[in-house]
């Protein structure tokens, strides 16, 4: 059996630990601009206020409401006493997100559940939800139906039955809009009906991924607890810029800030790629994707931000268009002790730059080109953003 | 800027609380009774930390004419460094606060706000609050230009 460990609006749980007189309120955690809500408590969410929702319309639902700067240093603290909990618990333990474990449950009554959840809210301060199941889609789903502070057990075809009756198929993790759509076309809106689906059809429609869902929603486990992170296809970094801009230097510097970060990724995972893309999201054009070959397979500042900078005037079309997210994504990753290397090569600036923020503190030395972004390196918490927590297993 | 202020109940002495009449300003949206103090209160008002105690005093100076001192309940903080103030005898003193609001957000406030204590031709001690120009995050959550210089605390 699969176990699965789920914090309670975890965001808002670990700023309560450290400030309890938050406990009761409705409370909202502000992404990295401080403009969306990026965790609501119970209290917040009752009040109609949704992930997402842009704090000016967040305050008009519930005005009693307090809003906080996110702080994903703290948050990291907190998930990996969590994550230490459950590994005591578990000899398999996947590290799956910042607030997310699935283990190998032994034992699986209610009982060894609540022992694990009391030992959890003691010991970190942070309420969970955790789910029993034969597999991991039904783990994840019986701990998301059992929130807040509950435990749920699937022992049998009843008890799986009685989980996915008419439940929305949006619920099962994997099934976003998209797929979900292509299976309305079909009829199959809710969980029972995909499980009761004929498998070859789902694989057609959903490929291996919707197949594999098929086999674990029917309780057959084929999704294995990954105590190591699978390796990397693609590695990504960027975001939303905040406000939406067409002022070139400004986007420009957070191609070459989302590249600084990208290098430091490929550094971490050691590894370099043989391509490079480009995705620009705009407020008023439909989002633009392109991608670059390198010459040889590059992992170095230089290299990627010559592609990216290449791609940026090609995907920013129209050119007066307002750029609000941006992506930049290294793919064909392989090893750099793989690397065909080049007669020439030579220490780099990037080594030194690596070298003095090792020292000095992350982005200390950093492209003059970022010159433009005043106030987002003004502002510390920009250091450490939710994707510089390693060795998750969902991204 | 911030134009209201929020202190745990259980942070004031009751010998404070009844002194100036503070049951009035109890609300509960938690497990913690709070006491919001506003500048737009009828009795304008705020805690103190002067000379190690808590105690409550007027907030800036509102509506008298008469007075000597600033029509604000706020002082920039530039303003307080180029010397402005300096004739008013300024004492830096520290606002205890839980939370703050600006246009009908509501902040954390972790330790308190920076505050300066001048008196009027009365002897009277009525306190300012410090302000900055805001952080992008600050300016994004609450659109106001100005923040309260917050104590080893940045948003």
């Amino acid at each position: 059996m699969i176990g699965h460990v789920d914090a309670d609006c975890f965001y808002v749980s670990a700023e309560r630990v450290r400030f309890p007189h938050l406990r009761g309120m409705p409370v909202g955690v502000l992404g990295n601009h401080g403009a969306c809500i990026i965790a609501k408590s119970y209290e917040m969410k009752a009040a109609g206020v949704k992930t997402g929702t842009p704090i000016w319309e967040a305050v008009p639902l519930c005005p009693q409401g307090v809003y906080l700067k996110r702080d994903f240093t703290w948050y990291e603290v907190l998930s990996r006493k969590m994550l230490a909990i459950v590994q005591a618990a578990s000899p398999r333990v996947e590290f799956y997100s910042i607030d997310e474990q699935f283990y190998l449950a032994r034992d699986w009554t209610l009982d060894t559940a609540r022992r694990l959840q009391s030992e959890i809210l003691q010991r970190v301060g942070v309420p969970v939800s955790i789910g029993i199941a034969p597999t991991k889609t039904l783990a994840k789903l019986i701990s998301d139906t059992s929130k807040p502070f509950g435990c749920g057990i699937v022992l049998d075809q009843h008890d799986r039955q009685e989980l996915l009756a008419g439940r929305p198929i949006t619920d099962v993790s994997g099934i976003a809009k998209r797929n979900a759509a292509r299976l309305a076309e079909h009829g199959i809106t809710t969980c029972d009906q995909f499980a009761a689906a004929d498998r070859a059809f789902i694989r057609w429609l959903l490929t291996k991924t919707g197949e594999d869902l098929w086999w674990e929603l029917n309780g057959i486990s084929v999704l294995p607890i990954q105590m190591k992170r699978p390796e990397h296809k693609f590695i990504s970094r960027g975001g939303s810029i905040g406000a939406a801009s067409r002022d070139p230097a400004r986007v420009r510097a957070f191609v070459v800030r989302n590249i600084e970060r990208l290098v430091e990724a490929l550094t971490h995972y050691k590894v370099c790629c043989d391509h490079l893309i480009l995705s620009l999201l705009f407020t008023d054009a439909p989002e633009r994707t392109l991608r670059s070959s390198l010459l040889g397979s590059q992992g170095d500042f230089d290299a990627l931000l010559e592609a990216a900078l290449h791609l940026l005037p090609l995907a920013w079309q129209p050119p007066t268009a307002f750029v609000h997210y941006m992506h930049v994504i290294a793919a064909n990753l392989r090893p750099v002790a793989r690397r065909q290397r080049s007669l020439f090569e030579q220490p780099k600036l990037e080594d030194i730059k690596h070298a003095v923020n090792s020292e000095m503190g992350r982005f200390a030395l950093r492209s003059g080109a970022t010159m433009p972004l005043v106030d987002v390196y003004g502002d510390a918490a920009n250091a450490y953003d939710i994707c510089d927590i390693y060795g998750k297993s969902c991204f | 800027m911030c134009k209201g202020i929020s202190i745990l109940r259980a942070k004031i002495k009751q010998e404070l609380y009844e002194q100036h009449e503070l049951a009035r300003r109890v609300t509960l949206r938690g497990e913690q009774e709070e006491l919001h103090f506003m500048y737009t209160d009828p009795v304008v008002e705020l805690p103190v930390i002067h000379h190690g105690q808590l105690v409550i005093y007027e907030w800036g100076n509102r509506g008298n004419k008469e007075s000597r001192l600033p029509r604000t309940g706020w002082c920039r903080h530039e303003s307080l460094k180029a010397g402005k103030w300096r004739w008013l005898e300024p004492e830096l003193v520290e606002i205890p606060a839980d939370f703050g609001l600006e246009k009908g957000v509501w902040f954390q406030i972790v330790e308190g706000i920076e505050g300066v204590v001048v008196c009027d031709e009365h002897e009277h001690p009525h306190v300012y609050m410090i302000t900055k120009p805001a952080s992008h995050y600050f300016a994004t959550m609450t659109k106001h230009d100005r923040m309260p210089a917050l104590i080893n605390q940045e948003i």
